[in-house]
């Protein structure tokens, strides 16, 4: 009989392999399910949007795991998952397990809790379950050379603008909502609607990419595309000053609410609801919120932010969604299909061609 | 057939490299460097430029300073998850393909055209799509969701889902080459085996799995190369949770995000020479099974 | 006729083995396609067909369809050319050349992506001399072509270097002595042998086009109806929480990919034919 060749020979070891990672990974998972009881060891599972990355990645949880072995002499360990906002929602209402979700903007939380994981009324915990905040404001190239003061600046010819897609990216609903609110709110009063959609199409058509996220589409901007950039303002700002990109703050502009929430249905699978509420209390804590603060996020605490409050640009007219109508209502008119976006869109595209 | 015998330079059984020296056939240098250099220029262009753009802006980095980012648990856990990935892929391709391979080509069963077209389909088929059917099936609120949660098994967002998505995207490469090979070799030889007594595991073994051997290392070569690189099915279905379901590539992936492009850069060489390697012994297994059909077959081949 | 079987385990195994391999190819393959194409139809015809004839969908699935078509004759063109000069020129790096053919098989979209950005894009020197003269390669079309073309580059390659290997050479000496031009001898003799090979090796490298994501979604920009191709769109799809538009644009996508299979079958067959009359 020929020999086997020696190269299949590495091929024996492989079951063993397989079958010593099998057990490994039954175990690991029975043993998150157990939570906190087993081992002596915790674990939580964090799924967040991609912007505070580094907010809970490098300062957060090391600080909140720190705590909790202090006082409940367990070793904690945390599962962390960065994606866009809409992705993480959709992952987790499709069965990825997290126990705490920290989003972009509300209507995300709101399908996690329409899919039945989130049991308790979220909106009553401190600050509105609004964890931190931001602005949305203008990235541009050092030194202003488009000279960019305000919204209006974005629908000028030859300006090429990025923002991310709606249909992924919380990011750009709140970009989206920024300049529409603004021109929504302004004086005369009267067709502010048509010239909100107007300057919304505008705008657009100097859009040449479409990224999937927020942090994408920064990305792409460090990289040296286009010349301005609707972002949030803690995204620029967690970087070093030498290496930002000058903001430009508009004269109105829409404030942006992070929120965050239990998710039941997993932490009762789980048996981390101590854990995760803890995790979630300590986000409100003045710890966790000035390292929010240290990355440029908005904390919410007010004691923290007056400390903090130098690092932020004033903004003349600080607008909400509420202010606009609820995210409900937001929803049908503005991003639904065929609303305010759709048509904006379509409307820039045309424009583009004929120019 | 007088003539060609006649002439001195034909030799019956030479390799197929045509004859350098022989001015009958030998191409004109212009020709031979027009050719050439479009070809390399178009290599360039397409490839070879990318990559060592790539390269330049790692070694910028140091290629030292980058490989020592994925001494990381983070890094490594990812790691461990691509290699495991690669040896299920081995092993289960290895199986499929060699047996895939001949119930495809000399079972005649209802329904072969089309499983035979399943197997095809994976190459043609968006990440995202694959991600998606997978997520109807056997995600929460799919079809299968049901079943899946009474028995407690979760597989999307778990290992088990990026071995789906790989074992999907790896399904074609081993069942097709075997095929192609046991296509052109008929069955002469089993035939001949059987009527010398041998029985029909004996055939398989001593005949069939021999001359399949080099097709079907191949195979699996290209599908252990192709899972190294999967990304989009196992994003979909993994969510890339770190320390769990998060692979090389979406390593990769998340460190550019985190502006950790010295990790990125380091998965990326990594993963580089690891697939170089199985590059390689995929060339030494093309110039093996060249030899062995010529030796098999003799130079008599398909007239045009 | 009786299963030419005997390759496999004695009697009734044979049939277990068809019977285990047909349904691990259908569990992983045949049923979640089923339940994306379930979930396309699950509205009605006239909702399927509403939802892939909208502006947006028809564009992409456009967009997917004529890039894919381009990279497959480029494919045809250049892929055929490699494989000759591989075969015909003894280049001395050409281990190394053959090997960074297959490279594309086991680089991660993602890093194909980024690898064609540092070198074309915007903050580049070549983007740059190129955005003078009003061409954009990253993040508009050409930039769809390239990734394209990177990651399908090893299609017609592979299908055609086999085939020309098993030309008997003495064919083309028999032409050559008889007057043949180069040309003329390669067009008598090896064309006809390949084609088969380079039309299911482009088929193949048209059908990868199609479902290519990760490269895409980095070099693409992603504008609806402008550089927006069919798989990012689904993605955009399935992340708005519309998943059965995405259901209905993907098999759409799926019937092509299945037509084409049907195609590049017939190809293969003529291949085959010629076997079997050697």
């Amino acid at each position: 009989m020929r020999a086997i060749p020696r190269a299949l020979l590495p091929l024996f070891f492989v079951p063993f392999l397989l079958l010593s990672t099998a057990c490994q990974k039954s175990s690991d998972s029975s043993r998150a399910s157990e939570g906190a009881s087993t081992n002596g060891k915790a674990t939580l599972v964090l799924g967040a949007y991609s912007v505070p990355r580094e907010a809970y990645g490098k300062h957060i949880i090391p600080a909140f795991r720190a705590k909790w072995e202090k006082e409940k002499g367990q070793k904690l360990e945390v599962s962390e998952s960065y994606m866009a906002s809409g992705a993480q929602a959709r992952a987790i209402v499709g069965g990825f397990e997290a126990d705490v979700a920290s989003l972009s903007l509300d209507p995300d939380i709101q399908k996690i809790q329409d899919a039945g994981l989130i049991s308790h009324d979220w909106r009553k915990q401190p600050h509105d379950g609004i964890v931190t905040q931001s602005v949305v404001v203008i990235g541009v190239r050092k030194g202003n050379p488009k000279g960019i003061s305000d919204w209006a600046d974005l629908a000028k010819p030859g300006v090429s603008v990025l923002t991310p897609n709606v249909k992924t990216s919380g990011g750009a609903m709140w970009n989206v909502l920024a300049v529409y609110g603004a021109i929504l709110r302004s004086e005369p009063s009267e067709g502010a609607e048509a010239r909100a959609e107007e300057l919304l199409a505008k705008i657009l058509a100097n859009v040449k990419i479409m990224d999937s996220s927020g942090r994408e589409s920064f990305l792409n901007f460090e990289r040296g595309v286009g010349d301005a950039i609707i972002t949030y303002e803690n995204e620029i700002l967690v970087l070093p000053e030498a290496k930002r990109p000058d903001i430009v703050v508009p004269k109105s502009t829409l404030l942006i609410e992070n929120p965050v929430a239990r998710v039941d249905a997993y932490t009762k699978k789980h048996n981390s609801e101590e854990i995760a509420q803890g995790f979630i209390d300590f986000l409100f804590s003045p710890e966790a919120q000035k390292a929010f603060a240290s990355q440029g996020l908005r904390p919410v605490d007010e004691a923290v932010f007056s400390e903090v409050r130098s690092k932020f640009a004033p903004v003349e007219n600080l607008f909400t969604v509420r202010d606009l109508g609820g995210w409900d209502h937001l929803k049908k008119t503005v991003f639904a299909d065929g609303g305010v976006y759709d048509k904006a869109l379509a409307k820039g595209r045309s424009a583009g061609k004929g120019s | 057939m007088h003539k060609l015998e006649a002439l001195p330079a034909l030799r019956p059984s030479a390799s197929v490299r045509p004859l350098k020296d022989d001015k009958l056939r030998a191409p004109s240098p212009l020709t031979r460097i027009v050719l050439s250099g479009l070809v390399l220029g178009y290599l360039g262009l397409v490839l070879l430029g990318p990559l060592s753009a790539l390269l330049v802006e790692i070694a910028e980095i140091g290629f030292g300073v980058a490989l020592s980012k994925l001494v990381d648990t983070t890094a490594l856990l990812a790691l461990k998850n691509s290699i495991l990935l690669l040896l299920i892929t081995m092993v289960v391709n290895g199986v499929v393909g060699a047996l895939g391979g001949i119930v495809l080509v000399r079972h005649r069963f209802p329904g072969r055209a089309l499983v035979s077209a399943l197997c095809d389909l994976p190459l043609a088929v968006s990440p995202v799509m694959i991600g998606l059917s997978f997520l109807l099936l056997i995600g929460k609120g799919g079809v299968l969701s049901p079943l899946l949660e009474a028995i407690n098994i979760k597989l999307v967002f778990t290992f088990w889902g990026l071995v789906l998505g790989t074992l999907f995207v790896t399904l074609p490469y081993s069942i097709r080459e075997v095929s192609y090979v046991l296509e052109e070799l008929g069955t002469d030889e089993e035939e001949a085996a059987t009527t010398l007594g041998a029985s029909p595991w004996q055939t398989f073994w001593k005949v069939t799995l021999p001359n399949i051997r080099i097709a079907l290392g191949y195979g699996v070569l290209m599908a252990m190369a192709r899972s190294l690189g999967e990304f989009g099915a196992v994003l979909v279905l993994g969510g890339s949770i770190s320390g769990q379901t998060q692979t090389a590539t979406t390593f990769i992936h998340d460190s550019i995000e985190e502006r950790n492009l010295d990790a990125a850069y380091g998965m990326s060489l990594l993963l580089a020479v690891f697939s170089s390697g199985l590059l390689f012994i995929l060339e030494r297994l093309k110039k093996r099974q060249a030899k062995t059909q010529k030796r098999a077959h003799g130079p008599s081949k398909q007239t045009a | 006729m009786k299963p030419v079987g005997f390759a496999l385990l004695p009697g009734p195994g044979e049939l277990w083995v068809r019977r285990g391999i047909v349904s691990y190819i259908g569990l992983l393959v045949l049923v979640p396609f089923s339940v994306l194409v379930f979930v396309a139809f699950q509205d009605g015809l006239g909702a399927f067909w509403e939802r892939i004839t909208s502006d947006v969908a028809l564009s992409a699935v456009g967009l997917t369809l004529w890039t894919g078509l381009l990279v497959g004759v480029l494919n045809a063109f250049f892929g055929t050319l490699t494989a000759w000069v591989l075969f015909r020129y003894p280049l001395p790096l050409k281990p190394l050349v053959s090997a960074v053919v297959d490279l594309p098989l086991s680089i991660p979209t993602l890093v194909a992506g980024v690898m064609l950005s540092i070198l074309y894009g915007p903050a580049s020197l070549l983007g740059q001399k190129f955005s003078a003269l009003g061409i954009d390669i990253i993040f508009a079309k050409p930039g769809i072509i390239l990734a394209l073309l990177l990651v399908t580059l090893p299609f017609v390659v592979r299908a055609v270097e086999p085939v020309l290997e098993e030309v008997d050479p003495a064919e083309e000496e028999a032409a050559v002595v008889l007057g043949a031009s180069p040309w003329r001898a390669f067009r008598t003799v090896y064309f006809p042998a390949i084609y088969p090979a380079v039309i299911s090796g482009s088929l193949r490298s048209l059908g990868r086009a199609m479902g290519e994501f990760g490269s895409i979604v980095i070099v693409a920009g992603n504008i609806p109806q402008e550089t927006l191709t069919a798989p990012v769109y689904i993605f955009g799809e399935i992340e708005s929480g519309h998943p059965a538009t995405a259901a209905s644009v993907g098999s759409l996508l799926l019937f092509i990919a299945l037509a084409l299979h049907g195609i590049a079958r017939i190809a293969e067959k003529r291949v085959g034919g010629r076997h079997a009359q050697a």
